[in-house]
């Protein structure tokens, strides 16, 4: 037990000083399943030493009782997890607030890439069939933390409170996986109101609402010409020119009507 | 003039025939008439109803210009004498009118079901509905011919619906979508509703629908409900619905809560106003008549309305009771 401990907080703290993920997969395979558990129930490393040694003791103690149905958590990361029927409930749990507190789940990822400046992507996905990867994004460490529509806290917190733009995933760190799936789900919930949206702002001072032209009224009764009346009123104040007229009539003198 | 236009509406309903008031309609941008029954009586858009309905509203700046979410930029600091501040002051309130120009309440548009021609040798030609639209830049939506050539051969006029659905597509519009979102079904409604965010729901209503639309109404008519029903009305005051709200309940006889709540936050003028416009649009009623036979004004008005027409008498008389006891007697 001492000695998984000590493995543990080996393998924590390599991954504070930003170690590569190929010395994971050097490891025998047992090794690797206890890391793969220890990904699932680690507690953050946010604070001071005694604070890690006091969440390492009941990360032990937690991975302890669990370890039974460990064989089952690490077949697949896609297990169904307790809040899988109502994903809001997590964000008001104890687990929840011990792990993250107020601060949004985002907020002590780091992502691991070389170089100063970060891929302008993050990676494609986390999880791939059964396996997951070394530093899953904050949404695919959390196998209680589900995107979904109606979980309003969660999307909040990808959301800027100040200019209401959803976060960028390179500031975010989730994978572009779950970072389409936060876009629909943000989409979904501010069709259905539960979020905010900021919407123009509408001018009626310039539309005309009586409804009367033809293309929305009936069709207006054809216009019957009284006796005597012409189809268009010009038709009947144009003269032709008089020389154009005796030529024309000239020309076709052999058959005009006698009277003409 | 009112003679005139009755006149020229009651040409206009039941002979139906010549449109041509092109430049009279153009230049005339506000509702039809209701022509049929109520053709006397007081509309939303009299000017002693419209200068009622603004005053009740309120002017409430900081309500009005909150903060909304959008790119932000670095703030910009002025230094301003007195007169330069009352200015700008000013200037924010004309904004702040604009701002709160009410969206018109116009009757229901009627169905359109004009077939334009029946050709039965084109029928069984096509399984789809052809729709041609005229997309000419400069021609009002309400111009704008639409028609669809159905499968069986008829050309017919597109519905009301389909025009809007249409016109989105070629002319989208900011905030609009081509289909209704879901946030105005009943169960989302309820759930907003729960959450006070009834200014957000008529925004996005005001945003996707026409206001002579069928959908546009029902969901007016559903917030105003909710809104009566637990007494909100603070949530409204100084946005541009109140106006419609306060407009609904007049019409339905059920100001007693609206009034309630002015009186319990002290407005006085307010109360009056409200009374005054019940009083212009129901004249026939029994508080319209005994102010018209005394000549009743400001304080007068609400006791006569308490003793005939209203459910909350002892309330209201109590109020005005202490208002005249408390306050000196101010001049309106």
């Amino acid at each position: 037990m001492l000695f998984y401990t000590g493995c543990r907080l080996l393998f924590v703290v390599a991954i504070g000083q930003s170690f590569a993920c190929k010395h994971l997969n050097q490891h025998e395979g047992l090794f690797t399943r206890f890391v793969l558990q220890g990904i699932r129930d680690w507690k953050l490393i946010s604070s001071a030493a005694p604070g890690l040694k006091f969440r390492a003791l009941s990360s032990s103690s937690s991975s302890s009782s669990s370890s039974p149905p460990s064989a089952e958590n690490t077949e697949s990361p896609e297990t169904l997890s307790r809040y899988a029927d109502r994903p809001w409930e997590y964000l008001e749990s104890e687990e929840y607030i011990e792990r993250y507190g107020s601060k949004p789940v985002w907020a002590n990822y780091r992502r691991n890439h070389k170089g100063g400046v970060p891929p302008q992507q993050t990676r494609k996905t986390c999880i791939r069939g059964d396996k997951i990867c070394g530093n899953p994004c904050p949404i695919c460490r959390d196998p209680n933390i589900i995107v979904h529509y109606k979980n309003v806290n969660l999307l909040q917190q990808f959301i800027s409170p100040q200019t209401g733009i959803v976060h960028d995933p390179t500031r975010t760190g989730v994978c572009m996986k779950q970072q389409k799936l936060l876009n629909k789900a943000i989409e979904t919930a501010r069709d259905c109101g539960l979020l905010a949206v900021q919407l123009p702002h509408v001018d009626y001072s310039k539309e005309d609402y009586s409804n009367t032209h033809g293309a929305v009224a009936p069709t207006p009764a054809p216009v019957s010409l009284r006796s005597g009346e012409l189809w268009y009123s010009w038709y009947g104040s144009i003269k032709p020119d008089e020389r154009e007229l005796a030529r024309v009539k000239r020309i076709y003198k052999d058959y005009l009507k006698p009277d003409v | 003039m009112a003679a005139f236009s009755f006149t020229r509406c009651l040409v206009r309903s039941y002979f139906c025939v010549k449109c041509v008031d092109h430049v009279q309609t153009r230049l005339q941008t506000t509702t039809r008439m209701f022509c049929v029954s109520t053709s006397r009586s007081t509309q939303f858009t009299d000017t002693e109803v419209q200068d009622i309905l603004t005053k009740i509203t309120g002017l409430d700046l900081k309500k009005v210009f909150q903060p909304i979410r959008q790119q932000l930029t670095p703030p910009k600091y002025k230094l301003m004498t007195d007169t330069e501040l009352e200015e700008a002051v000013r200037k924010a309130e004309e904004q702040a009118k604009h701002l709160l120009k009410m969206p018109p309440v116009l009757p229901e548009r009627k169905p359109i079901n004009d077939v334009l021609s029946e050709d039965q040798m084109l029928e069984g030609m096509n399984t789809a509905k052809y729709v041609f639209t005229d997309i000419n830049f400069n021609v009002p939506h309400r111009e704008r011919f639409i028609v669809v050539r159905e499968p069986s051969g008829t050309l017919r006029k597109a519905t009301w619906n389909e025009r809007d659905r249409i016109i989105q597509v070629y002319f989208p519009k900011e905030g609009r979508k081509i289909t209704p979102p879901p946030i105005f079904k009943e169960e989302n409604l309820r759930v907003v509703f729960e959450q006070d965010r009834h200014e957000d729901v008529l925004n996005q209503c005001v945003v996707q629908f026409e206001p002579d639309s069928a959908e546009f109404k029902n969901v007016l008519m559903l917030t105003y409900e909710d809104i009566e029903k637990h007494g909100k009305y603070d949530l409204l005051r100084s946005t541009r619905f109140f106006g419609g709200l306060a407009w609904h309940l007049v019409n339905g006889r059920r100001i007693d809560g609206l009034l309630v709540d002015m009186l319990q936050r002290d407005l006085m003028q307010d109360a009056v106003r409200l009374v005054r416009l019940f009083n212009l649009v129901h004249p026939q009623s029994e508080s319209a008549q005994h102010a018209q036979r005394q000549q009743a004004t400001d304080l007068n008005l609400l006791k006569i309305y308490a003793q005939y027409e209203s459910n909350r008498a002892g309330f209201i008389e109590l109020a005005v009771q202490t208002y005249e006891q408390t306050k000196a007697p101010s001049s309106f």
